[in-house]
This record gives C-alpha cells, structure tokens and sequence, in this order.
C-alpha cells in the first residue's frame, strides 16, 4: 500500500499526498518515504507565522495565499492548533480563515500539536519535504498561538514572522527574551486599531537596541488587507537560509534521531532485517554518520537477544 | 509516537446558505473533547471545497450541518463528488433540521446517520467510535 501511494505521489496524485503526510505526522514509515523523495527542481521558500492566539496568523496567511495565487505560485500551508493535554482530541480551526476557493494550486493540512514540541507539530521536516517535493514553492507553517518561549520553529523555516498586535501588554513584553529574537520580520497586525502606532514605535524602538540586527517592521491589516503587499515584499527581501533543503543533510539527521528513538524504546532486539537496513542507510550516508554507526553497534549487540521491533511505537 | 491508535479525523462544515453554526461548533467541542481531531471548516462552504478539504485533510469523517432545507439537493453531491474524488472511504454524518421522511433517503444514498436537535453529545461519539474510521483502500 505504501508502494502505491508512493508510485501515485510521484505522478502527483493529491491524494496520495495527503494520504502520505498523515503517515509523517504519526512517524510512520518516513525512511521509506524519505528515500522515494526526488529532490525539486527549486527548493521551497518556508515561512512560519507565530505569535499569542488571536492575533491574525491564519488570517494573514490566508490574504497571502490570494496575493500569492495571483502570480500562479503554488502555496501549501501546515497549520497547527493545539492538542489537548487531557483528552488527546484538537479543534483545528486555522483553515476556516483561509480562501475556500478550489484550487489545485493551494493545499491546506491542518495538525494537532501535542504539549511539549514549541507550538509546532511533531514531524513538520518530512511533512515540509514532501510538500516541497510536491512542488510547492510556498510553504507557510503556522504555530499554535506561541508562548513568549516557543522558538522551535525557527530551525524550521526560511522566515520566521512573528505577529503582534496592540494591546497585548506594555513595552516590558518586548524587552524579554525568547520569541522576538528570533523573528526575521515582526508582523503588527490589526494596524487599523487606535494603539498601534503606539505599539508600532515601542517595538521599533526595542528592537533598534540590538546590535546588528536588522529586523523590519510591517503593519498590516488582515481586515482590510492594508500592508499585505508591504508584508510580501518583506517576506521576499529576506535572504534564503541554509535549511538544508538542498542537501538534505538537516532531514537525514533528523531521520536518524527518529530512528535513534524507535532503538532505544524498542530495543531492536533480534532483527537482522533492520540490521541490513540500517546497513543499507549507513551506505546511503557515505559511512561516515555516527548516528548510525551507533545504532549497527546497538542492534548488534542485542541481535541474539528475543523479542522484536515495535514498529508502532 | 504515541502507544494508543491515532486520533480519529473528522470535518465538519456548513454548507450552502445557512448561518446558523451554534449546533455544529457544540459537535466540535464535544469530539474535540472526546479525543478525536475536528477540522472546522465553517460556513458557507460549496460542496466541492467540502470534498476538497476532507481529501486534503485526510480525514475519516465528514459531518455536514443544514438548517436551510437544501440537504437533499446538497448531501446527494457532495457524496457524489466524495465518491468521483476517490473518497468513498469517507463516512458521512448529517445534522441539524432534517424533516422525518427526508431521512430514509439520505441513509439510502449513503448516509451513515442523520443526528436531529437534542441528541446528546454522548450518542455521537459513541456513533463514531464504534463505527470507526474506514480503513483506506
């Protein structure tokens, strides 16, 4: 079944797509799946949009993907909404915001972040790849609403943006460390409300105190669309960073700490199967990654031991 | 990598004209806090970006809300296009104001089950735990 969705993938059937990321989000499969991945003529330009609950993220987004439609890019987004600690289950409501016109063009997947991995979702990098591979040229990751210390998605994303909007404290707020500092682009959405000059000058000033570092401000309204365009040509005048998107070498090591996991919960006990395969992996890594090294080492070890490979877990 | 079966998927949506979306975002909640993962698309929606949004979200359920008396003009096409779209896997559930005699048919096209006003949250969850998710072909 993999192989068919995996053979569909490749002739870009959407389905399978879809069907490919729900595999990723739960960690299922993703050395095969990461291995069938061709590399895309262009890698993706990933933008992450953070910043508290309610202040316009999935709002934003969605006047970005009409901006964006108009020049035929192809815009993917992974919106994240928190997982309840208590009962597991989510209300993802990020797409409600979005355009709901059909598009070929535009996919939208919505994910539970559980507690714990900085506003994100488990398994963004696989998910970001296959849509990349899909051929995205946009990818927008929203995070939950982000406390002042989430800043996990900042190794995942070529830009990260982060919106504030009036009202939400006093100029002590921007002075702490942690999420500011790591935005690429600080986003005052609501700009139509009476305070936002005054949020827009205390953020400015703030920030101007960092050596260095330059970090535009843009205000925009996502009511009324005002400052959409400025906020593109924000997004766009950021220099690439090196995600790694292009050698994969971020991927694989993450790929491998996964890996790392499964051994050392599961024990790998009696497995020659998954010795070849890690075998197989090192060869894929020229050799020369210690990660897997590792594992060869740990499995065997344990190679006459009982028991097996829980794959589910 | 949790140890228990991943949480179910269900959208739900309003579609048509029809503002009324109390009763749907109450389901919402009351999934949501039964562990299961709610895509809320909300109102208005056109039976294709229904279908569209269930087969981008991978999800495993679909429940519909009409309170305008369109349901049978518009279940019908959208378990239509679920099917033309190759999601036939999807399950369907109707709610909201569904007269009486209308429901037979809606359960004869392919409707998994119509829930009218006052049923407990507790018979719906039930409903979709029992039934499950279909397993993709």
């Amino acid at each position: 079944m993999l192989e068919s969705l995996l053979e569909g993938f490749q002739h870009g059937d959407r389905l399978a797509l879809s069907r490919l990321l729900t595999y990723a989000s739960q960690g299922k499969a993703l050395p095969e799946i990461l291995s069938h991945l061709k590399s895309p003529p262009k890698s993706s330009q990933v933008i992450a949009f953070t910043g508290s609950a309610g202040v316009g993220k999935s709002s934003l987004i969605g006047k970005l993907i009409e901006l964006l439609r108009r020049d035929n890019r192809r815009v993917a987004v992974l919106a994240c909404d928190p997982q309840s600690p208590l009962s597991g289950g989510a209300l993802l409501g990020d797409r409600f915001r979005m355009p709901t016109q059909v598009e070929d063009d535009v996919f939208i997947r919505s994910l539970a972040a559980t507690p714990g991995h900085g506003a994100v979702a488990e398994h963004l990098p696989p998910m970001i790849r296959l849509l990349e591979s899909f051929g995205f040229d946009t990818i927008f990751i929203e995070t939950v609403g982000a406390g002042q210390s989430d800043t996990a998605v900042a190794s995942l994303a070529d830009v990260v943006a982060v919106i504030l909007q009036p009202e939400a404290g006093d100029d002590l707020q921007w002075e702490k460390a942690g999420l500011l500092e790591v935005a690429d682009i600080v986003v005052i959405n609501k700009g139509d409300l009476p305070k936002a000059d005054h949020v827009e000058s205390q953020v400015r000033t703030i920030l101007g105190l960092s050596e260095g570092r330059h970090v535009p401000i843009v205000r925009t309204s996502a009511k009324s669309g005002e400052g959409i365009d400025g906020l593109w040509a924000a997004i766009q005048a950021m220099p690439r960073k090196n995600r790694g998107g292009g050698d994969g070498r971020e991927l694989l090591l993450y790929t491998q700490e996964l890996l790392a996991e499964w051994f050392m919960k599961a024990q790998a006990k009696n497995r020659p199967d998954v010795l070849q395969l890690i075998k197989n992996w090192q060869e894929f890594t020229n050799q020369r990654d210690v990660i897997v090294r590792k594992l060869i080492q740990l499995v065997e070890k344990d190679i006459s031991a009982a028991g097996g490979l829980d794959r589910s877990d | 990598m949790s140890q228990t079966a991943p949480a179910l998927r269900v959208v739900l949506a309003k579609v048509g004209l029809d503002g009324h979306d109390r009763g749907i975002k109450v389901v919402a909640r009351g999934l949501r806090d039964a562990g299961m993962h709610v895509i809320y698309a909300g109102l208005w929606q056109t039976p294709e970006a229904v279908v569209r949004t269930v087969a981008d979200e991978d999800a495993q359920w679909l429940g519909l809300s009409l309170l305008s008396g369109a349901h049978l003009t518009l279940v019908p096409r959208i378990l239509d296009l679920l099917r033309k779209a190759g999601l036939e896997n999807v399950q369907v559930m109707v709610g909201g104001i569904i007269p009486e005699p209308d429901i037979p048919r809606l359960l004869e096209i392919g409707v998994a089950r119509v829930f009218g006003p006052g049923t407990p949250l507790s018979e719906i969850v039930e409903f979709l735990r029992e039934r499950g998710g279909a397993v993709h072909a």
